[in-house]
């Protein structure tokens, strides 16, 4: 089963009166389970895609889906409950609630589902504890480390059960420890408990430990890896143009 | 319960700005109900003042007397008069009068006036001129009501050069429009904190008015007190009711003195403009405290709307943390205009340096602010509404917040 699907992505800014595009027809698609890295250098389009695949931005051209939802089709308010219900995010400068502790910003996401009080602090402790901050939980986020902050992230992005996750560079701001430590966290909670990540990074540590690794370079897939091996039909919006009858067909599966 | 933490904890984010915040919507409270008090205390003695003095609560007079104060508005008083107001639990007390214009004039000058008769046992249950009457320099109240004796004011004593036990001539028009001229002895010295009524009212014995006007036992006036005061136009109907002749008039005190109202209503259209500055003040603090913190918490309200926040949400935080500041803003002001006013209402207000100016309005240079429950609740959900109002803005702006856009903003 796919949780995100994208035919023809394309979009572009307009600077100064001239069309800059940021990413050019690309098709992928991540299936349930994945633990997906897009390996890009900067200003490559990953920002872009992650922000559409959110629902933060809307497309030039093109389809997206996730969870099995058209995103074209929605206003604001369904895109909200989108990335309430569907997706979690992590980000770069891990964005806690500064005046919340580390239970009450993993609770929040809660809040807004409407999960009743009890409820949502049982599951964020439980969360918390997962992530190995049960010593944590009423520490205000200027009262923790880095990491810490990025596992009040990451429980935060899980807490609701989402989807998927979309984490934008979640150990650039860590040291290479941290990050590691980081990164085996967030591979266990793939693997113990089924949950979809999608990351976007230039960390060759984290691209080393992606199970499927998609390199973009000015907005288009240059490759799609799954461990080393090349996933079949992978192909750029360049070529999918000159094939019409591959169109569609790209990203295999696990 | 989390919002209500999340916005509470906001506000203190910026400790000092908040502070300062509050405290102008404290102090503007705090300003508003000592006002509002004063000004009640002013009205409330103005009115007491009028009625101790002069007017009583309600009065019953002859027809067309309240239009033209002529002996021949004056009528004959009588059981049935007597008996409504001595069965009647809300009367308190009440007195006969005459009132007739005339002139005063001693060696050195003369002044117009009006003359009150009055029964002197009768009048003190209902009137307070036997408390403002001296005791000094052999001054006195009246005793006998048909004695040749005069009450005058301190003001009018110092303006004909009278001292107790002078002579002056009282002139006044009888009823058969005759002039008559009667010597009469200063008896006694009063003062009031009214300066017109000083300027111009002189009692003499009821009886011995009676006699000098050929009224008879006619009256021109019975001046009632009632217990309540709030209820005397009741009370009014009541005995219009009870009394059932034909050629009187009951009037309350506001039928009586309408410019008094209109004075009271003045006091508080004045008040409302300036409670229309304090909350202006409160608007622009509120609206101002709340842009800024929306402006620098903009990427962290991005954040919240790219997890998933409603903007109804965003809206509804901004809202709380408005409404927080402006009820600990309102609580905090509240309580020290209450405690403030409640003092000063036991204590008063001195301002005998304008002694001269509060006679002029009938309060007294004593002024004891009173504090009204419904005041309160009136300013509290003026306040309330008015930070509702000034927060409308920043929080449909924060609303409106694009989360890429926030995002992309450090």
């Amino acid at each position: 089963m796919n949780i995100i699907e994208i035919q023809g992505l394309t979009k572009d800014y307009v600077n100064n009166g001239f069309s800059v595009p940021a990413v050019r027809g690309i098709n992928v698609q991540v299936g349930a389970g994945e633990f997906t890295a897009i390996a890009v250098p900067s200003g490559s389009g990953k920002t872009t895609l992650l922000n559409i695949i959110g629902g933060l931005d809307r497309p030039t051209a093109g389809l997206v889906r996730v969870g099995g939802s058209d995103l074209s089709g929605m206003d604001a308010r369904q895109l909200s409950d989108l990335r309430l219900r569907k997706i979690g995010f992590i980000f770069q400068a891990y964005n806690l609630i500064p005046v919340l502790s580390a239970v009450e910003n993993v609770e929040y996401v809660l809040l807004l589902q409407g999960v009743s009080r009890v409820e949502r602090r049982r599951r964020s402790e439980a969360i918390l504890r997962e992530v190995g901050l049960e010593k944590e939980i009423n520490r205000l986020p200027r009262e923790m480390s880095g990491g810490q902050q990025q596992r009040v992230a990451v429980a935060r992005a899980i807490v609701s059960e989402p989807d998927i996750v979309l984490a934008d560079e979640p150990t650039a701001n860590l040291d290479q420890k941290t990050g590691e430590s980081l990164l085996d966290l967030m591979h266990g909670l793939n693997r113990s408990k089924g949950i979809t990540f999608l990351f976007s990074t230039h960390d060759p540590m984290v691209m080393e430990r992606a199970d499927r690794l998609i390199n973009l370079k000015d907005g288009r897939i240059l490759s799609d890896e799954v461990r080393g091996k090349k996933r079949a039909g992978t192909k750029t919006a360049k070529q999918a143009k000159t094939t019409k009858a591959s169109r569609g067909k790209t990203a295999g599966r696990r | 319960m989390i919002l209500i933490k999340l916005s509470w904890r906001n506000l203190w984010r910026h400790r000092r700005r908040s502070l300062v915040v509050i405290t102008s919507v404290s102090l503007g409270i705090f300003a508003m109900i000592l006002s509002m008090a004063f000004i009640n205390g002013m009205n409330e003695q103005m009115v007491e003042n009028t009625i101790s003095t002069s007017l009583g609560h309600v009065a019953i007079h002859g027809f067309g007397y309240q239009k033209n104060m002529k002996l021949q508005n004056s009528f004959s008083p009588g059981r049935d008069i007597s008996d409504a107001l001595e069965g009647d639990r809300d009367v308190l007390g009440y007195a006969p009068r005459v009132k007739v214009k005339g002139m005063i004039r001693s060696s050195e000058s003369s002044r117009g006036v009006i003359v009150v008769g009055i029964d002197p046992g009768r009048e003190r249950k209902i009137s307070r001129i036997d408390e403002y009457t001296s005791r000094d320099e052999g001054s006195g109240f009246l005793d006998d009501p048909s004695a040749d004796e005069v009450l005058i004011s301190r003001v009018l004593a110092k303006k004909l050069d009278l001292v107790v036990g002078d002579k002056l001539v009282l002139m006044i028009q009888d009823r058969e429009n005759q002039i008559v001229g009667v010597g009469m002895t200063v008896r006694g010295v009063f003062q009031t904190p009214i300066e017109t009524f000083d300027k111009f009212v002189v009692f003499a014995g009821l009886h011995k008015l009676q006699e000098i006007t050929g009224l008879g036992d006619r009256l021109s006036e019975y001046t009632i007190l009632v217990k309540d005061r709030n209820a005397v136009d009741r009370i009014r109907d009541d005995l219009i009711g009870r009394i059932g002749r034909k050629g009187l008039e009951v009037l309350s005190w506001k039928d009586m003195a309408p410019n008094l109202v209109s004075a009271i209503k003045l006091f508080d259209s004045m008040m409302y403009i300036f409670f229309g500055i304090i909350f202006l003040t409160v608007v622009f603090s509120i609206a101002n405290t709340l842009i800024m913190a929306i402006m620098e918490r903009f990427h962290e309200l991005g954040v919240m709307k790219s997890i998933g926040t409603r903007p109804s949400w965003i809206f509804l935080l901004i809202m709380l943390e408005a409404l927080q500041l402006g009820f600990v803003g309102l609580m905090l002001g509240v309580a020290a205009g209450w405690v403030t006013a409640g003092i000063l209402n036991i204590t008063g207000i001195d301002l005998s340096f304008y002694k001269e100016s509060m006679r002029v309005w009938g309060t007294g240079s004593l002024i004891y602010p009173t504090i009204k429950s419904m005041d309160i609740l009136v300013a509290s959900l003026i306040v309330l509404m008015t930070t509702v109002l000034a927060a409308l803005y920043p929080a449909t702006r924060a609303a409106r917040i694009k989360p890429l856009e926030a995002l992309n903003y450090l």
